[in-house]
């Protein structure tokens, strides 16, 4: 699975910031506020705030792998601007109908539009959420709509990431994993 | 307060159902809930149909979010009707340029019903 595509979308969104920013003289540099941005409680933080407020449920951080599944959901949020990199939600087919109908209040019996949709917006407030947690990441940092891909037996991968964070969440019986990859920082 | 009719713009199907039963939750008394998948759709609506409030995200394809409102004023679309922004990104510099686009008030996703309830409710009263 490739980033560039998704991430041509965000790195739109942050030009479109910085051309507002023209009288900005003070280049913003995120290279001395490393720790900060790759500060893995903010990623805890932003997965308990979001699954509450959206789906009234409140997340467990867990220490074990994340339970594979035949089939599973991955929606992926591009980053650009002074970070380049991606926001990563990626569930089994059990978790993914679980989150859209806690979401909805509907009920799904497959992996439908709806559940997709569901899970790419999921993804997309946990990267806002995580971007605004470090503000010069929030105003210099643009998100991509986000992708949403379907299937069994593939894998994310980033040559020589920056940093990537990697955390297994759950509730009730059902876990998923968020992950954060960052291949450029300036 | 009398029954208000709404547009609701956003790519995500889930976060349009999701909005307006936070709207509901929040105290508003919905007679008529219009949709749109873009900014480009929702001018569209807007040319049809008459609305007394707007919530918009700003990530959106075809037309985002600032450009929908930048048009509606340039077009002169949906006069004196308060726009809200429904959205991830929560800077200073999102709040400004979306203020400085039209907009009227902000949200910032994940939300509750409580913070629609504040910054929603007061524009209709007062639109």
């Amino acid at each position: 699975m490739m980033l560039n595509g998704i991430r041509s979308g965000a790195v739109a969104a942050a030009a479109e910031i910085q051309r507002n920013e023209r009288e900005q003289t003070m280049a913003v540099s995120l290279r001395e506020s490393v720790e900060l941005v790759s500060d893995p409680r903010n990623l805890d933080s932003s997965v308990e705030e979001v699954f509450r407020m959206m789906l009234g449920l409140d997340c467990r951080r867990e220490s074990g792998p994340q339970v594979r599944e035949a089939e599973s959901v991955t929606a992926v949020v591009g980053f650009g601007g002074v970070l380049s990199g991606a926001c990563v939600l990626s569930c089994g087919g059990a978790a993914a109908i679980k989150i859209a109908a806690h979401m909805t209040g509907m009920e799904f019996g497959e992996i439908d539009d709806t559940v997709k949709d569901g899970i790419g917006e999921i993804c997309n407030m946990l990267a806002g959420s995580w971007k605004s947690k470090v503000p010069e990441l929030a105003a210099h940092c643009g998100l991509s709509v986000p992708a949403v891909i379907t299937g069994r037996d593939y894998h994310l991968h980033v040559q020589a990431p920056e940093f990537q964070l990697h955390h297994v969440y759950g509730f009730g019986d059902v876990n998923f994993a968020v992950t954060i990859v960052c291949d450029g920082l300036q | 307060m009398g029954e208000v009719r709404a547009l609701i713009v956003d790519d995500s199907s889930v976060m349009r159902k999701i909005v307006e039963r936070t709207l509901r939750q929040a105290g508003l008394n919905l007679a008529v809930v219009l949709e749109a998948g873009s900014g480009a759709e929702a001018l569209e609506v807007l040319k049809a149909k008459q609305v007394d409030l707007i919530l918009s995200d700003i990530n959106m394809p075809v037309m985002d979010g600032l450009e929908f409102v930048r048009q509606i004023r340039a077009q002169n679309l949906a006069s004196g009707i308060p726009v809200v922004m429904v959205t991830t990104e929560s800077s200073e510099e999102h709040v400004k340029q979306a203020i400085q686009a039209g907009a009227r008030g902000y949200i910032r996703k994940p939300f509750t019903a409580e913070q629609v309830k504040e910054r929603v409710l007061p524009l209709v009263h007062g639109a």
